[in-house]
């Protein structure tokens, strides 16, 4: 279930459960009090008609000098007729009838009157008023009352110690048309409240879910390829605007990261169309006629410096990319890097011829702990770029010396040096300093270097006197 | 037809050369951008072959520069194939562009085109009287049967039909015909002239004294 799965949805049905079972809690309260209140008022009525009535059946007082009797202990005439004859005391009662200053209370004509009704336990005599609705007012027998109708009518008995039984009652139709009135109202505010609630509810979860909404629709974009993407973030500071943030940094270093892979791939990809751009030209070219044996040499040997070009190129690839991957295993040996320089020098020589560049090495020997082959290929390189790079009769000048528990070497050149708005850039791949490419470099070599100084747990940093002179400074643990 | 190749990878540079000039073309090279743009400034191409990387100065500022003064063709050659570098290589004044690696027969045709093109000649064949010239098989008919001529010489053919009407001067022939290498002072045109008369007709070339050589239209 979709529905269930949202946050926002499962967030607004708890909070509209709890809601309603606030909110009925309260109305019930409210209705439960309002109905105390109706019905309290009601049996205070019937409590004070129950006084009236005990009061009128108190045995009567002694009678008077005249002997005359009380009105109501003498039977109207004609009425229970099978009565026997009056007893004293307790005398039986005959005949009931409510005194006349009392009688406003069970007025029949009154919109909501009482009524009443006596039960003698011993003679089993009845006297109610006319109004009772247990008893037919016809027969005066008692009917049986159906449920319903009972149940709008409120009674309380009383027994007196003359073992007579009072009731009053009266109907309740109005004060329970009230309370029907009431809790109508109340349900009807109730509800007005819930729907105001869970509007309120919705739009402050909606609020508060928004940023993850836009969250989620940047991070749908960025998986769809478009990196660019940013979340936008609204509130810097709440918890989300925080998440976002993070977010953000993370995109925008994954975008780098790939963009740098693209950049990688792309300059690869560029560096090879050269070479093979060469041997398609040098092979279409021979092929279309028959040539001499010097010709398809010459042909030949191009083809071979292409695919040497190209070799050179996949090797400095793969060797990146297993220092890339922590593949690349390194050798722990301890030799001596002054041996070694010596013999990178000797190396380079014949370049160096050719340039017109000394070089000059300045150090005794130091052993450090390492992988000769991959350090040779370092100073090789930097040597390399150092006659490249300088200016014809220049000088490449090479120091080792140990400086505080580490090897120190540095190669520095006379040539041109590097703008300093280029120089973090030079160990970048593929970077070089002119844009075009020469066959001998394919600005890979620094790159590599970086990498394999950074293996050895060194540094490689270079610094430039633009017009003046290149220096690099390797330094690696002992 | 004179074309320049500006490239700075040398065994591309020369197996260019080589097989332009085998295809009959009078070829210049320059191996940095520097001497590209002087030599593009310097003599009217029919057309320039200008690679993008190049040290010094890059393609796309001799193209820029060369632009301001001459409309001669230009293709570019690059190693880059993203639709914005074209954009900007057409943009720039480009006529034509190839990504490297290329195949030769694709920078034929297409120079083929810009020449063409250049010269306001919207199909492959001249036909001027008995002789019928068909430029992308590069071989000319008379009298509907082919004739067989150096490649020099049909260099001269075709750039004569070309400018069809126009008298064509001894320094054009020199500048079109012929690379840096080959002296202007030699009798060399007046040799290629004569063997095109013995093949096509000697009407087919009037001279004119002085001027230089032209295909009456």
């Amino acid at each position: 279930m979709k529905i269930f799965n949202s946050i926002k949805w499962r967030l607004q049905i708890w909070y509209g459960l709890i809601f309603v079972i606030v909110l009925a809690g309260f109305g019930f309260t409210a209705y439960q009090l309002e109905r105390g209140r109706l019905l309290g008022r009601i049996d205070n009525e019937l409590h004070r008609r129950v006084g009236i009535l005990a009061n009128a059946l108190r045995p009567p007082p002694p009678r008077d000098l005249n002997g005359n009797e009380q009105p109501f202990d003498r039977p109207p005439p004609g009425q229970f007729p099978d009565d026997g004859p009056p007893r004293h005391p307790p005398r039986p009662l005959l005949v009931f009838h409510l005194p006349p200053e009392d009688a406003h209370f069970f007025d029949p004509n009154e919109p909501n009157s009482f009524y009443y009704s006596i039960q003698d336990l011993h003679g089993k005599r009845n006297w109610h008023s006319d109004n009772n609705p247990n008893y037919d007012p016809k027969s005066l027998l008692a009917i049986s009352v159906n449920d319903s109708l009972r149940l709008t009518y409120r009674e309380i008995e009383n027994l007196l110690p003359s073992d007579k039984e009072i009731s009053v009652g009266c109907s309740i139709a109005p004060e329970l048309k009230e309370l029907r009135l009431t809790a109508l109202k109340l349900a009807g505010f109730g509800g007005i409240v819930l729907i105001f609630g869970l509007a309120g509810g919705w739009w402050l979860v909606s609020r508060a879910i928004r940023p993850i909404e836009d969250i989620s629709a940047t991070a749908v974009k960025i998986s769809a390829g478009d990196l660019s993407q940013r979340i936008n973030i609204a509130e810097a500071g709440s918890e989300l605007g925080q998440l976002a943030g993070v977010l953000n940094s993370t995109f925008a270093r994954l975008e780098a990261a790939f963009a740098q892979q693209q950049q990688f791939t792309s300059d690869a990809a560029h560096e090879l169309r050269t070479p093979v751009s060469v041997m398609l030209t040098q092979t279409q070219a021979a092929l279309t006629r028959d040539r001499d044996a010097a010709s398809y040499k010459q042909t030949v040997e191009a083809c071979q410096r292409a695919a040497q070009r190209m070799r050179k190129l996949i090797e400095s690839l793969l060797a990146l990319a297993r220092f890339d991957a922590g593949q690349e295993v390194l050798k722990r040996l301890r030799f001596d890097l002054r041996a070694t320089i010596g013999e990178c020098v000797e190396l380079v020589k014949p370049l160096a011829d050719e340039h017109g560049v000394k070089i000059s090495v300045a150090g005794g020997s130091l052993e450090i702990t390492g992988d000769s082959e991959r350090l040779a290929q370092v100073v090789t390189n930097l040597l390399t770029n150092a006659i490249q790079y300088n200016r014809p009769e220049g000088e490449v000048r090479v120091k080792l010396e140990p400086q505080g528990g580490l090897a120190v070497l540095t190669v520095a050149d006379t040539g041109q040096g590097i703008a300093a708005e280029d120089l973090p850039r030079v160990f970048e791949r593929f970077y070089r300093a002119d844009e075009s490419r020469s066959s001998a470099n394919n600005g890979l070599g620094l790159a590599i270097s970086k990498a394999i100084v950074e293996a050895h747990g060194g540094t490689i940093e270079v610094s430039s006197a633009e017009g003046a002179a290149t220096t690099f400074t390797v330094r690696l643990p002992v | 037809m004179r074309i320049l190749i500006v490239e700075d990878e040398p065994d591309l540079l020369a197996s260019l050369a080589r097989a332009l000039r085998e295809e009959g073309y009078a070829v210049d090279t320059a191996a940095d951008g520097e001497d590209g743009f002087f030599k593009a400034e310097s003599y009217d191409y029919d057309a320039v072959v200008l690679d993008v990387m190049l040290p010094k100065l890059d393609g796309w500022e001799i193209l820029r520069r060369v632009r301001k003064a001459k409309r001669t063709p230009v293709l570019m050659l690059t190693a880059r194939d993203q639709t914005r570098d074209r954009v900007k290589g057409l943009d720039t004044g480009a006529d034509d562009y190839l990504v490297k690696p290329f195949d030769l027969p694709e920078l034929f045709a297409r120079l083929r085109a810009l020449i063409r093109r250049s010269a306001d000649k919207t199909t492959n064949r001249i036909e001027i009287g008995e002789v019928l010239i068909d430029t992308a098989a590069r071989h000319v008919l008379l009298r509907d049967k082919p004739v067989e001529l150096t490649a020099r010489e049909y260099a001269l053919v075709e750039f004569l039909a070309l400018h069809r009407g126009e008298v064509v001067t001894r320094t054009q022939f020199y500048e079109h015909l012929f690379d840096e290498n080959e002296s202007s002072l030699s009798n060399l045109l007046d040799v290629h002239v004569s063997n095109v008369r013995k093949k096509l007709g000697a009407e087919f070339i009037t001279t004119r004294r002085g001027h230089g050589y032209c295909i009456e239209g």
